[in-house]
């Protein structure tokens, strides 16, 4: 910890404080997530073992978050990462204008690029959202959180818990407490992310469970045995019935988008898991490839944390004397010395 | 993947001697900061050498195992798996004299359950020592919470273990796709379970990746139902071209043959007089936790009362 000044604090996340720090040796900024294991039954909390376990464990990529270190602190232990300016939910809360077509797509390019290397390494995500999604200060998405994240394995017998996902975000199978599914849910998230981009609000905002359902319903019409067979044998289908309506063109629901957007968010908003359309294979399709042409990342928005305005200095000003200046900018000019150096 | 895995960056070793020399360091550490802390009356015969912790690591190994075969619900082959792994690289790096194995490889079986994602309260996790009363097990647990933070960092926070289980699934169903040679893979399963039970108690994880030692399984499984498969080597692993590879597979494979073949159960007269000497040892010099435990103290995690604890239960009790 001695290595690290804190300069404040970013936020409270599900397992500890978040806070901004300046690795001293590299100057370097960093995000410190700290673990603390106090009041807690179970010992070291799971999302933590979840977090380090899934991120220890792949090579970097440009689209995923990058754990630097961990180390202990105290009574428990320090998650260090790349320190990231804003997230997604922030980009579309607080840009101006609607997001243009090519930044939407340049959004969409970097989340599928780390959904498909997350998949590629048998990760599923599991809480994909806007607010997971980082934005580094070049304009890069990062996605982040892993505190859900599991390993899966094609054998698929282990049971996993369906109270998993932010609401708004949860695949149908989950809603209809589903115990067994795949990284498919990643996919239906990346659905409703793409949809909210596209339309600058939330896709289907369900207050609680019952109504999340009623929203999907509403708008993909009511699941029947024809366009989703698994149904029958989710837990809680029979539970609840819907009175039955026919299914709205998205389209209508995302109204400005061009068709080729339309296409794809079908691709991902579809019930059978299975149908849904692979990260990689998403990377393939027409939308990505026609104009506009995807918005470099040095062209897409980077809000401050919390809206703020950019705040410049953070740290003192650094004195006369410091590492992190450039050299020429600690020595006094030679031009200036001369008159008072000169050989004698 | 293992390829990029901690497991394969970080611990997989060159050789059994550069295993061994790891553990005489720490037993030494273990020495000298004893014998440096002054206190009265130490002597280097109290200490445990080498081969005398070796034979309690053995024995404590057993115990780690057979409490997870007995576990109830039943433990997934995996999470057996990794709580052993766990328990062979803590001390790689630590003495049993320093740390007992008593309380780590409860740890161990423990972090390995929540990593695994095999889903028991911790309630339901010490329910499992049959021996202990509720109050008994209410403490072992508390114990378990306090090594936990020890133990991952001991293992630098690698916790993700492959184990050779899937491998050799995947080696069946190779088998049984591309090799219609042999007849029925399936009659090999018995036999090549049983190699990576005893693999699991050697160093072959240590030195080799999970897939070689699935295939060894394999192999050896058939040599001993009076088949061979080098034909499957050659033809369908890519080996026929490739000289040099196949030669350092059955080098591999000797090798690994031989960590077996070297394991010995541990004698129990000796892991009594043994043990007699370590409970010694942490009775005396068993301070070396008293910090960590005070820091849980301060964020009022242990309400009670400090215990000296160790001696309150053996591990008779355990089972």
């Amino acid at each position: 910890m001695e290595q690290y000044s804190i300069l404040g604090r970013i936020g409270e996340g599900a397992h500890g404080i978040v806070f901004k720090a300046k690795h001293i040796e590299t100057g370097e900024t960093v995000a410190l997530k700290k673990v603390a294991l106090r009041r807690l039954e179970d010992g070291i909390p799971n999302q933590a073992l979840r977090e380090i376990k899934a991120l220890q464990e792949i090579e970097d990529n440009q689209h995923v978050v990058k754990l630097k270190d961990v180390f202990p602190h105290g009574t428990g232990f320090v998650l260090v990462f790349d320190f990231m300016l804003s997230d997604l939910s922030e980009v579309i809360r607080n840009s101006e204008r609607p997001l243009t077509p090519a930044q939407v797509k340049g959004y969409m390019m970097m989340l599928l690029k780390g959904v498909a290397f997350l998949h590629h390494n048998n990760i599923m995500h599991r809480d994909l959202k806007p607010a997971n999604l980082l934005i580094s200060s070049s304009g890069h998405l990062k996605i982040a959180d892993f505190g859900l994240a599991r390993l899966f394995s094609e054998q698929g017998e282990r049971l996993y818990s369906h109270q998993v996902a932010t609401r708004w975000y949860r695949a149908p199978e989950l809603l209809y407490g589903a115990r067994k599914y795949d990284e498919g849910v990643d996919l239906w998230a990346v659905g409703c992310i793409f949809g909210e981009l596209l339309n600058s609000s939330p896709l289907f905002p369900g207050e609680n469970d019952i109504e999340q359902l009623c929203c999907v319903l509403r708008v993909l019409g009511t699941p029947t045995q024809d366009s989703w067979p698994e149904i029958v044998e989710l837990p809680d289908y029979n539970k609840i019935t819907f009175k039955e309506n026919p299914a709205i063109p998205l389209e209508e629901i995302v109204p400005d988008a061009p068709p080729q957007a339309v296409d794809l968010l079908y691709n991902f908003l579809v019930y059978p898991s299975k149908q849904r359309c692979s990260a990689r294979q998403a990377l393939l399709h027409p939308y990505f490839f026609s104009s506009p042409l995807p918005a470099h990342h040095s062209e897409l928005p980077i809000p401050q944390r919390g809206g703020r305005p950019p705040r410049q200095r953070l740290q003192a000003p650094p004195t006369e004397f410091s590492v992190n200046l450039p050299l020429q900018n600690s020595v006094v000019d030679p031009a200036l010395l001369q008159r008072h150096a000169c050989c004698h | 993947m293992y390829h990029n895995s901690s497991q394969r960056k970080y611990w997989i070793f060159k050789s059994e001697e550069e295993l061994e020399q790891m553990r005489c360091k720490a037993n030494q550490k273990f020495r000298n900061k004893t014998l440096e802390s002054g206190k009265h009356g130490v002597t280097e015969s109290m200490f445990l050498e080498r081969h005398e912790e070796d034979v309690l690591f053995r024995h404590y190994e057993r115990r780690l195992l057979d409490f997870c075969n007995a576990f109830k619900p039943a433990m997934p082959k995996s999470v057996v798996g990794t709580a052993a792994m766990y328990f062979r690289r803590f001390y790689l790096n630590n003495s049993i004299m320093e740390y007992h194995p008593r309380i780590i490889m409860l740890t161990c079986a423990y972090l390995s359950c929540k990593v695994d994602e095999f889903n028991v309260s911790s309630t339901q996790f010490v329910g499992n020592l049959l021996q202990e009363t509720p109050a008994g097990q209410e403490m072992v647990l508390e114990q378990i919470l306090e090594y936990e933070l020890l133990l991952i960092q001991q293992l630098i926070f690698h916790l993700v273990v492959h184990n050779p289980y899937r491998p050799m699934e995947g080696l069946l169903i190779d088998l049984k796709t591309r090799y219609p040679v042999l007849e029925s893979p399936e009659s090999l399963r018995k036999s090549a379970d049983d190699f990576l039970t005893q693999a699991a108690m050697t160093d072959a994880g240590l030195l080799f990746s999970p897939s070689q030692i699935a295939l060894t399984a394999i192999l050896n499984a058939a040599s001993r139902a009076g088949l061979n498969l080098m034909s499957y080597l050659t033809e369908c692993l890519g080996l026929k071209d490739d000289k040099e590879a196949l030669s350092k597979m059955c080098d591999t494979m000797r090798r690994m043959k031989n960590l077996l073949k070297k394991y010995e159960l541990p004698k129990p007269e000796e892991v009594n007089v043994y043990k007699q000497r370590l409970e010694r040892i942490h009775a005396e010099f068993a301070t070396s936790n008293n910090k960590r435990k005070r820091g849980y103290e301060e964020d009022g995690h242990v309400a009670k009362e400090p215990r000296l604890v160790e001696e309150e239960w053996t591990d008779e009790d355990l089972m």
